[in-house]
């Protein structure tokens, strides 16, 4: 069942599953938001290290870039420009985390179950190409070129949108 | 060395790695250093003063006294300090400052990773410094280390925007985010290299890479006058010196990056200076941009919050996009054609 090659490879698979879960599980436990800023963005490394074992570089840094940087970054600005509770009690219920263990057993089971039963199909042996970030550069701009610039639009209306409102309660 | 990259993982292998790994270490150590003592000389003859002399030859000891000094100093975490973090911060700042120099070339076959988004390899990791100054700045529960940590991200993120942008015109005219072709691209004629072409983001990059060393005239959130020292405040002996490391490297890196990026990297300014090394060429340009960030720190006033911010958005972002525009239009026109 588990006959595994110890490669380099397939240790780090270990080891970024490893920030990916607990820094999830952490982001949850904590109960400071900072604290959960930071255990996110663990989780947000730990992925992009995952794209990078599947060969995609390019969105693995700006995965990087985006995620890890600017929006944890931009997280944590927020909780300190804004006063609020710093860290949040929760009720204990003793009945309620038992049935959501359950829950999460069985669901966790039913997986397991489903993924070890599936046929994987034989993989067809991807056409690896010398630089990846030139393909997708040029898929974006000759197939995908009218959904890239819809995205940008839609972005842009998001921006103007935001401004708008911050201005409005500005003046108010 | 890159050729290693593509064997196996055996122990040999990882040894190899290691040893590799301890000795940049340890050149940047001896840099950052030297680098040190250079600013204090170099900011002391330009203000008529003799600066450290006192330890060693010529002072020549001064910083391994001061680093000394860091290491024995009694580490203090103060009372209401977030334990956990305020641990964590140094550390977090430092492994992304050393982590980028894995990308950087120096000549044609000494670097250590080619990877094909070298580029964005560097932008994307110096950004997670950024978190760990806030972090340490938050964990310090002090205002001015507060104060210091938000100015930081304030304008760390600001910069980030136009230093990219800036770039994308080198990229565009090497076609390609590796470094080590970006290096190899530009010409053994010094009009051939990247910074005349790309005048506008060469100055662009400069500001904006001055502005992300937080160094002065951007050093607000340093700020020694008006904000003690802004988010390391509260840090003393190894963890301060960890902060201070840090940035310097951080100057170790964007010169490098810049020699590769603008200065033609390993190529000399003709050709027939060719016999001379390459690796001297990149010295030679690299101490240049060392220097030049030393000669502002001592002439440069620092500029105010407000300014800061408007300057980046109003002046800088503007007139990177300017520049994309530009590239792209003179690519499509002259050299695709």
């Amino acid at each position: 069942m588990f006959n595994i090659e110890w490669t380099g490879e397939y240790i780090a698979f270990i080891v970024f599953s490893a920030v990916i879960i607990s820094g999830a599980v952490f982001m949850i436990n904590f109960t400071k938001v900072v604290h959960m800023v930071v255990s996110l963005a663990a989780v947000f490394i730990g992925i992009a290290g995952m794209f990078v074992l599947l060969n995609a570089e390019f969105l693995a840094f700006v995965q990087v870039l985006v995620y890890a940087g600017a929006v944890s970054i931009l997280m944590i600005f927020g909780i300190m420009m804004t006063k609020h509770k710093e860290s949040e009690t929760e009720s204990k219920r003793g009945l309620h985390s038992l049935l959501v263990g359950i829950g999460a057993v069985a669901l966790f089971g039913i997986l397991f179950y489903a993924i070890r039963q599936t046929e994987f199909p034989q993989e067809q042996p991807l056409q690896a190409v010398e630089d990846n970030t030139l393909e997708i550069g040029k898929l974006l701009f000759t197939g995908y070129v009218v959904p890239f610039e819809i995205i940008s639009v839609l972005l842009t209306v998001a921006f103007i949108g935001s401004i708008v409102l911050a201005k409005k309660e500005a003046n108010e | 060395m890159g050729a290693w990259l593509d064997e196996s993982l055996t122990w040999g292998n990882a040894l190899i790695f290691f040893l590799w790994g301890v000795i940049l270490l340890t050149i940047v150590l001896g840099f950052v250093t030297y680098a040190i003592y250079f600013e204090r000389k170099v900011i002391g003859w330009m203000q008529l003063r003799i600066g450290p002399n006192r330890v060693g030859p010529l002072g020549l000891l001064q910083t391994v006294a001061d680093i000394f000094k860091l290491l024995i100093k009694e580490d203090t975490i103060p009372r209401k300090a977030d334990r956990v973090l305020f641990i964590l911060a140094p550390a977090l700042a430092y492994v992304p400052a050393f982590a980028v120099l894995a990308v950087i070339p120096y000549t044609q076959d000494l670097y250590f990773a080619d990877i094909n988004v070298g580029l964005l390899y560097y932008v994307a990791l110096s950004g997670i410094s950024t978190i760990a100054i806030v972090i340490g700045g938050w964990a310090s529960n002090n205002k001015y280390a507060l104060l210091g940590g938000m100015r930081s991200a304030a304008q760390m993120i600001s910069y980030e925007v136009p230093l990219v942008i800036s770039v994308v015109g080198v990229v565009m005219m090497t076609g390609s985010l590796n470094l080590r072709l970006i290096g190899e691209h530009q010409g053994n004629w010094f009009w051939e290299w990247n910074f005349l072409p790309q005048i506008i983001g060469f100055v662009v990059f400069i500001i904006a890479a001055v502005s992300e060393l937080n160094r002065t005239p951007f050093d607000l959130p340093e700020a020694e006058s008006e904000l003690v020292a802004g988010y390391h405040v509260e840090y003393s002996g190894f963890r301060f010196a960890f902060f201070m490391l840090t940035e310097y490297v951080y100057v170790y890196a964007i010169a490098a990056l810049t020699t590769v990026l603008f200065l033609g990297g390993w190529h000399p300014p003709a050709p027939f200076l060719d016999f001379v090394p390459g690796i001297v060429w990149f010295l030679l340009k690299f101490s240049c941009i060392v220097f030049f960030l030393f000669w502002l720190r001592a002439t440069m006033p620092r500029i105010r919050v407000d300014q800061l911010m408007g300057f980046g958005w109003k002046v800088l972002l503007p007139l990177a996009i300017l520049n994309v525009f530009i590239t792209a239009l003179y690519l499509e026109l002259f050299i695709k054609g």
